[in-house]
């Protein structure tokens, strides 16, 4: 049984304590907004805040996560408001959406990290996070609005 | 194809949804309705009669008493944005409110026309069609509303839901005429009136995406996100070689892992492939860890099959002997070959492009719920009514009893056209006697996907003493698609050629353009704007090649061949017909025109003229595709670290109408990243029969860092008929990058990916 | 292989400058033995001559430091190695703590050790080397030099190296490196006793090229 929070509310899910936090979240806890893209750190997709830390939840097991806080994409916020939700729906950044949960999450640590990052913050931050539609161009602009950085500064 | 949608859709009839929770029922027309009774009679499924209160003119729209409309979208969503553009298209032809409507996707029906999304079509196949549809809900609407006020219809015009009448201040909203208006006989849709263009307004909106609230706060569902009770997750042990056998297989340490409940095999396909399941070993589990640890703990036995010698190096060397020799003609004028017998100079160059993976961030998934008379699927197929009658097929039911429910899709690229992976979980399910989802890995994805075709490409051109070019061949060797559906398809044919070979206009007076052997040794598929990836990327890259040999620049020679204004006959390409990506000649020529005017705009866009004073090295590319127009201009620079950077892309695209122009601008920039993985990174490799590449330390794909500064895209203003948007911004790219890079260091690259050559 | 190579220039004559440790007229040694393999201490004692002695043992612990298991982590440059020794895939950078950057840490994606089914490798407390204690590229005669100097090796003393090379848990990865990966040679207990004798013998330095 490993004892967690997430997304703010306690939770106790008998689980293995090797099973990776993705699959936890997804087949135990109900929670399926974080997603499976690779299964070995390389695309990004599975992106959840550990005690306000990114990590790529299709690697990191369980028990490293007892007694801490865990944040899906679904805990960003209640209601979609936070900067880079806005953000992303105002600049048009998802196409087909599916890696677009952990883009948001690596951000979302970025911001938390450094508030108001250089064009080459954003990239080197984001370098673990593949999208395969090709929304990078967006993805840079909606982290620069969410950060107040207007657009054309570098 | 066709395309058109079926008359039965606009007449109505007896279809059902249940996704997103409205349930949507069309009561049947008199004409239908003993078919449909009986066929509902037969069905499992359940049946739902009273449709809510309100209008229902046809299985798309609904207007209801209470003021909600909903429309259905009846293509699926792969991030193109098929569901902003059809349902907002739909709402202004009609004239309501978006903030009014909810949009529900289509199950696989059908009643619901041509649902394949695919080949680029959603919005030029059906674009009067879908306007038809809601001219109806339109034109009955204002008829209820002018019988009410007895006026003229033609008086009445609709606007945010509402009926207004010229002159006054009358207005009804729809829910007000709702009950009035289903009581109506359905007029015809040939017979309706459509808006003018102008008066829709979608040209200067930026549509919303739709779906974006949901994919940010992670609500949004995508095939492994749905869940019904008591399901088993499946992860499948695959034949590690395309043909191979399963001899045995021991699944005792897999049964032995907590959570896995099931080990089952799944016969071998006989070839031709089509959809078969793949076969195998399928470990079903509690959850999907458990499904994956049990896969792996599979003791397997595999006889590999024939394609076990596959290797790619000798297969690339096999596809150059290939077309060193002369192959099956696909396009003639005069006498290529004697000109080059008589040339004074020939320029030739063999181009190579390694089998490519869709790599769609969403491995493909699929729910199935089979019961002794029904199947149940949700699935992120790009092909619904396919996936309905392969799992029928697969099961041994009618298609009637099978229902296809489409979530989105986390990218298709076409690989989600192939109801493979449905018919696994259909199979799976039928055999566990449980709800079964299958989950690919990244590594079942990349392994044993449904390749894009490795192909070589050789061309040739004879120059006469004064330099002019006297001749072109091209001659070219690809795997073809049709090798996944008959065996005996061991070359390209005529029509996989006008896919930018035979449609291609060239001012030269002799052409030939000839197929040569290319069998197939894995399954072959088709990859986002498919053959014109390789197709674009020889020609744009040997009318590069021309220009430096002739000492010309590369958008003279480009406009030269091209030639003057024309729409290009079937005689002047030298062939008898064009599939023409399933439209008429007349309604979309091969305009040189249109190309003239991308390639001027972009090379403006981009400051072509000033760019050697300016130090700028870039590289022009242009190709025609599903019927749109696209010029690409790349530049590109030298790192510190000495690899080559991709800085900035200029992309001009003529589709005719756009309906969607936020939508398109994304298409554009993504094919741009698309495009841009495809020249720097991308290539599938096989040795022994078996996929090199497993996950994306292997398989790489462009990354935030590597993405342009800016992308800048420009959509020309046309009011012609609607071209394709999803494909056509990607064939220019990979041959834009690479003309880039000679101008930038001299060196011609003509296999792909840049990578290979230490280049990035 | 790089490395290979360097482990056999360190055991010949180098015309730079003479260490003042290292013994005058020719140097006694044992030969380069195998790169997989690593002589224990007493394989050494046949040298009679104590600098030379200490040098050799240094030499051997090379295939230990000089293993792409090690300078993986010990790169010059701002982003890890990875493999036979490329550039880290996916793109991370070493951040101003040396443990990645802001969204993208050492330890969003390595854990404590290594997985059943990813191939990412894991070790507790996971990260690079700082710059000043990279040795990409560096001979064997540099990288003594620098482990020797307090400046350049994390202001260890003697102990604390000796502690670090046979204790820590980062470092004893590079013997269980998981999903097919090389090795480095022995074993760990054998690395650090060959450095506690180098550095028990007069920590001398091989002859050899210093850029």
């Amino acid at each position: 049984m490993i004892k967690l929070r997430i997304n703010g509310e306690e939770r106790a899910l008998e689980v293995d304590p090797e099973m990776p936090l993705l699959w936890a979240l997804r087949d135990v806890a109900g929670l399926t907004g974080t997603k499976y893209g690779c299964g070995e750190a390389l695309c990004g997709a599975c992106t959840v805040h550990l005690d306000g830390e990114a990590v790529r939840a299709c690697v990191t097991p369980m028990r490293r996560c007892e007694g801490r806080a865990v944040t899906t994409i679904e805990g960003l916020s209640k209601d979609g408001s936070h900067p880079l939700q806005k953000a992303w729906c105002e600049q048009g950044v998802p196409q087909c959406g599916f890696c677009q949960a952990g883009q948001i999450m690596t951000a979302a640590c970025l911001l938390a990290n450094v508030p108001k990052p250089s064009d080459e913050e954003i990239d080197r931050s984001l370098a673990g996070n593949l999208c395969r539609c090709g929304t990078y161009t967006r993805i840079r602009a909606a982290v620069k609005q969410a950060a107040g950085i207007e657009e054309g500064s570098r | 194809m066709t395309g058109a949608l079926s008359r039965r859709g606009f007449l109505g009839a007896l279809g059902q949804t249940a996704l997103g929770g409205l349930v949507l029922t069309v009561l049947p027309r008199e004409a239908d309705a003993k078919d449909e009774k009986d066929k509902a009679a037969k069905s499992e499924a359940p049946r739902v009669d009273k449709p809510p209160p309100g209008f229902t003119p046809n299985v798309f729209i609904h207007v209801g008493s209470d003021g909600k409309i909903v429309i259905m979208c009846h293509r699926s969503e792969m991030g193109q944005g098929v569901r902003s553009t059809i349902p907002a298209l739909l709402a202004a032809e009609l004239g309501a409110d978006m903030a009014h409507v909810t949009i529900e996707q289509a199950p696989g029906d059908p009643l619901f026309g041509d649902q394949n999304t695919d080949g680029s079509s959603s919005i030029r196949n059906a674009f009067v069609e879908l306007r038809q549809i809601a001219a109806v809900a339109r034109t009955m609407l204002v008829a209820a509303a002018a019988r009410r006020w007895k006026v003229a219809p033609e008086s009445c015009h609709t606007e945010k839901s509402k009926v207004l009448h010229a002159g006054d201040a009358r207005a009804l909203t729809f829910a007000e005429l709702a009950d009035d208006a289903g009581k109506l006989p359905v007029p015809k849709p040939e017979s309706v009136k459509l808006l003018a263009w102008k008066d829709l307004h979608l040209a200067e909106q930026s549509l919303p995406v739709i779906d974006a609230p949901a994919i940010v706060n992670g609500t949004a569902v995508f095939a492994a996100d749905v869940k019904v009770p008591g399901m088993l997750i499946a992860v499948i042990a695959r034949p590690p070689v395309v043909g191979g056998k399963l001899v045995k297989f021991d699944a005792t340490r897999a049964l032995a892992l907590p959570g896995v409940k099931q080990v089952l095999e799944i016969p071998a396909p006989t070839p031709p492939y089509v959809f078969q399941p793949w076969g195998g070993v399928a470990v079903l589990a509690e959850n999907t860890w458990a499904a994956m640890r049990g896969a792996k703990a599979l003791a397997l036995e595999w006889d590999l099959g024939k394609n076990a010698s596959y290797d790619s190096q000798t297969y690339k060397d096999e596809l150059s002997k290939s077309v060193s020799s002369a192959g099956t003609v696909a396009r003639k004028v005069g006498d290529a070959e004697g000109a080059l017998g008589k040339a004074a100079k020939v320029v030739q160059a063999e181009y190579h492009l390694p089998h490519l993976a869709h790599a769609t961030m969403e491995p493909p998934a699929t729910l199935a719920h089979v019961t002794e008379k029904h199947c149940e699927l949700w699935t992120a197929s790009q092909d619904p009514q396919t996936a309905r009658e392969v799992a029928a097929k697969t099961l041994g039911l009618q298609t009637f009893q099978v229902t296809v429910h489409v979530t989105l899709l986390g990218g298709g690229f076409g690989r989600k056209s192939k109801a493979d992976f449905v018919a696994e979980a259909a199979l799976l399910s039928k055999l566990a006697g449980v709800p079964v989802r299958v989950q690919w890995t990244r590594e079942d994805d990349l392994r044993h996907d449904y390749f894009h075709s490795v192909s070589t490409q050789q061309l040739t051109a004879a120059l006469d003493d004064k330099g002019a070019i006297t001749a072109w061949r091209h001659r070219t060797a690809f795997p073809p698609i049709g090798s996944t559906f008959n065996v005996a398809a061991t070359r390209p044919g005529a029509g996989d050629l006008q896919q930018g070979v035979t449609d291609l206009p060239l001012t030269v007076p002799n052409v030939l353009a000839e197929t040569c052997e290319a069998p197939a040794h894995v399954r072959i598929g088709w990859m986002r704007s498919v053959y014109n990836v390789f197709h674009a990327f020889s020609v744009n890259s040997f009318i590069d090649e021309l220009a430096a040999a002739r000492g010309v620049d590369p958008l003279a020679q480009r406009l030269e061949l091209l030639g003057p204004p024309r729409k290009v006959s079937l005689s002047e390409l030298g062939i008898e017909k064009l599939a023409n990506y399933g439209a008429k000649l007349a309604d979309h020529p091969v305009d040189t025109a249109r190309m003239r005017n991308v390639v001027e705009r972009v090379t403006q866009a981009a400051r072509w003229d000033s760019r050697k004073q300016e130090g700028r090295a870039l590289g022009l590319a242009a190709h025609r595709s599903f019927l749109t127009y696209v010029a690409v201009v790349a530049q590109v620079s030298k790192r510190a670290d000495g690899r080559i950077a991709v800085d900035e892309v200029w992309i001009c695209t003529d589709a005719g109408t756009v309906v969607n122009h936020e939508r398109a601008r994304s298409q554009m920039e993504g094919a741009v990243i698309f495009g841009q993985s495809i020249a720097l990174h991308s290539g599938m490799t096989m040795k022994a029969g078996v996929a090199e590449q497993h996950n994306f330390h292997q398989y790489k794909l462009t990354r935030i860092g590597e993405a342009p500064r800016k992308i800048h895209v420009d959509l020309v203003e046309s009011e012609g008929l609607p071209g394709g948007i999803g494909e056509p911004g990607v064939p220019p790219v990979a041959p834009a990058i690479v003309n880039a890079v000679f101008a930038l260091t001299g060196q011609r690259v003509r296999e792909l990916p840049l990578e290979k050559h230490g280049l990035v | 292989m790089r490395c290979a190579m360097l482990v056999a220039m360190s055991l010949s004559l180098w015309a730079c400058r003479s260490p003042p440790a290292a013994g005058t007229g020719p140097t006694q040694t044992l030969g380069p033995g195998s790169p997989d393999a690593l002589r224990s201490v007493e394989a050494f004692a046949s040298i009679p001559e104590p600098a030379a002695r200490s040098a050799a043992l240094f030499s051997e612990a090379t295939k230990v430091f000089l293993h792409p298991r090690c300078v993986n982590c010990h790169p010059n440059g701002d982003s890890p190695l990875q493999d036979a020794g490329h550039v880290h895939d996916p793109p991370v950078a070493r951040g101003k703590d040396d443990r990645g950057v802001p969204g993208l840490l050492c330890t969003s994606c390595h854990q404590d050790k290594n997985l059943e089914l990813a191939r990412v490798p894991g070790a507790p407390n996971w990260h690079l080397a700082p710059r000043s204690m990279a040795w990409q590229g560096k001979s064997p005669r540099e990288l003594c030099e620098q482990l020797l100097d307090p400046a350049r090796n994390g202001g260890r003393t003697h102990e604390q190296l000796i502690e670090h090379v046979s204790h820590d848990a980062l470092v004893a990865w590079g013997w269980s490196p998981g999903h097919e990966r090389a090795a480095a040679p022995g074993t760990q207990e054998q690395f650090g006793k060959l450095v506690a004798a180098w550095l028990q013998t007069g920590a001398a330095c091989p002859e050899g090229a210093v850029r």
